[in-house]
């Protein structure tokens, strides 16, 4: 039986100690042993098909939960049935046959939903092939992780959603397998995981991201890359105002030669002290990519750095003694930030997906970002750090990069994207400040969005305007993967209908 | 001067029940390396008469276990080190929190 109850009713909490369900009902969808991954598939559409049956009979509403990861309360909800998902959670190689013709097999993977990146990057390593981008931390599920738009860091690269190929999504109507209109999967490898081929563009880039509303997603078929290595380099340098008009114009290159190797970054990352950002000396980080090589030496996670998201430490500290913020904030910085390896060092290298960490939380976390055109960088990020650290937020700041990313409601939404994230112990006033620079880019007119999986405080009129046509284009392709607007409601929160997606 | 040696041990031993009182709130955690979690599940386990006796509010076991555990955590919360102050010790309540691990499975055919 692969759905089982937790307990009886009570409170759960987010990964994070974010946010708290009361008085939920806790499931959890757990693999089977079936021989094949499409035969596991069929028996969980099924179970859960009879779990949203029994839940709607019940009254309740349902909320699919990963590694309840996202600090936002986007995955909260009271009174609701919770299912989860963590341990449905295996990975099936994809053979030539179940494959339409012309798609290349070798590069998909199927996933259960409750994989976490970590074990996908694993499970694609012991097949040659690599993620090619992901987020900073690897405890998400590779389904949630896709469902909020986990930004990804690579400069030419999206966001994680952008490896989905094909997704299976269960409804109280049934088990629909959502692809592009050319197809991936075969009809009879469709068939087989009782599902219904739905092949549309439009559906699919909804689906990709659906934000936890269109339904349960059991399972993804996931696009690699052949396996590469990597190269970090990371010191603490003080950088000149002039190299963040380099950044803005995606001269990555020459802020490489200036602060680090004269090579090409593959991934580059900048992470302030928003009080003197340009005074004292910011933390930046390179990767550059390498061919694979089975007999390079390899490093530990913490020798390559592992777990770059910003500092999660000193939370009470930072609020209790406003007036040493800039320096407590340089002095964590310097102490909590992985020593080297910087140019002069022996180089280490490893993997895409040993670069990673699941990072466990310190503190009370603050976790907040805006993405906006690379090109405004150079105008705003000071004005940003200046109105941040005016209103007392106690958060380092981090830069990272990206191209536009896959999916309607993806927030990287521009050709070229900044994303600026303000991480780091919880208070009041941090969030605050961070409400302070909305206002700023807003009177600024500067075009930005908001993470789906971090604390932005957005509303429904709010998405409306970031998303424009992509987000009625949204609302329309979810009306058609589920028409019943009473099996909408069941996939209903406070948070999902206050943010417009599931009313 | 017997007085302020004495007002000086005072201080003395404020400062060392104070400083109890912080340490009794570190956060002891252990992991196994690449952690796969779970839910944390925590229980209070509370010492009485200063450790010859122990008693937990939920038996010791968790629901989702056959894979082990990913990490453990032991800490008291303020709140505790308050209660085994004011008892002079004879209650210690101690919170332990874990992770069960969410187990590796092989890789499967589609």
């Amino acid at each position: 039986m692969p759905i089982v109850q937790l307990g009886r009713e009570g409170r759960w909490t987010n990964y994070h100690g974010t946010g708290t369900c009361e008085a939920a009902t806790r499931f959890a969808l757990r693999s089977g042993d079936a021989e094949r991954g499409r035969d596991e598939l069929a028996a969980a559409a099924r179970e859960v098909r009879e779990w949203l049956a029994a839940a709607q009979a019940a009254g309740r509403h349902v909320r699919p939960l990963g590694a309840g990861w996202s600090p936002s309360n986007i995955n909260i909800a009271s009174h609701c049935w919770l299912l989860h998902t963590r341990r449905f959670n295996r990975c099936f190689r994809i053979a030539g046959d179940d494959v339409r013709p012309g798609v290349d097999a070798a590069s998909l993977m199927l996933v259960e939903a409750g994989a976490l990146v970590d074990e996908v990057s694993d499970k694609l390593e012991a097949q040659g092939r690599s993620l090619w981008t992901s987020g900073a931390g690897n405890g998400q599920t590779f389904a949630g992780a896709a469902a909020t738009g986990t930004h990804g860091s690579m400069v030419a690269h999206g966001g994680i959603q952008d490896h989905i190929r094909a997704i299976q999504i269960v409804t109280p109507a049934g088990a629909q397998w959502v692809e592009p209109t050319a197809g991936v999967m075969s009809d009879e490898f469709i068939a087989a995981t009782g599902s219904q081929a739905v092949r549309d563009d439009a559906l699919f880039a909804a689906a990709q991201l659906p934000v936890g509303a269109l339904g349960v997603v059991t399972a993804l078929v996931v696009s690699s890359v052949p396996r590469f290595l990597v190269r970090p380099i990371q010191n603490l340098r003080r950088v000149d105002r002039r190299a963040l008009n380099w950044l803005s114009a995606g001269e990555f290159r020459r802020f490489s030669a200036a602060y680090a190797l004269d090579r090409d970054p593959d991934f580059v990352q900048m992470i302030v002290n928003p009080y003197k950002p340009f005074k004292r000396p910011a933390m930046l980080r390179f990767l550059y990519r390498e061919p694979w090589r089975d007999d390079c030496p390899r490093a530990t996670p913490g020798e390559l750095g592992a777990g770059y998201d910003a500092l999660s430490l000193l939370g009470r500290l930072l609020d209790d003694y406003p007036w040493a913020r800039g320096w407590l904030l340089q002095f964590a910085m310097k102490l909590g930030y992985a020593g080297g390896p910087d140019v002069q060092d022996p180089p280490v290298y490893g993997s895409w997906g040993e670069g990673l960490d699941t990072h466990r939380p310190l503190a009370d976390l603050f976790n907040a970002s805006v993405t906006i055109d690379r090109a405004d960088l150079a105008y705003v990020f000071e004005q940003i750090c200046g109105v941040y650290a005016r209103h007392g937020g106690s958060t380092v700041v981090t830069l990272r990069f990206m191209e536009r990313a896959q999916g309607l409601l993806a927030p990287a939404r521009f050709a070229h994207n900044a994303v600026i994230d303000f991480d780091g112990p919880r208070s009041q006033r941090t969030a605050d400040a961070y409400a302070r620079v909305v206002e700023r880019l807003d009177a600024e007119g500067i075009a930005f969005t908001r993470h789906w999986a971090k604390s932005c405080n957005l509303d429904a009129a709010r998405v409306e305007i970031d998303y424009g046509e992509d987000f009625r284009r949204w609302c329309a392709a979810r009306d058609r993967l589920i028409p019943d607007p009473a099996h909408r409601r069941l996939f209903a929160s406070d948070v999902l209908d206050g943010l417009g997606l599931t009313c | 001067m017997m007085m302020w040696m004495g007002w000086g041990l005072c201080a003395l031993l404020l400062f060392a029940l104070y400083g109890q009182y912080l340490t009794g709130q570190a956060d002891i955690f252990v992991s196994i390396a690449n952690p796969r979690p779970l839910d944390e599940e925590r229980m209070v386990v509370t010492l009485k008469g200063w450790g010859f006796a122990s008693a937990a509010r939920l038996p010791f076991v968790t629901p989702e276990a056959d894979h082990g555990l990913c990490d453990l955590r032991v800490f008291a919360t303020r709140r505790q080190m308050l209660v085994a102050i004011a008892t002079l010790g004879y209650l210690r309540p101690v919170t332990v929190a874990w992770r069960a691990h969410a187990g590796v499975q092989p890789l499967g055919v589609a």
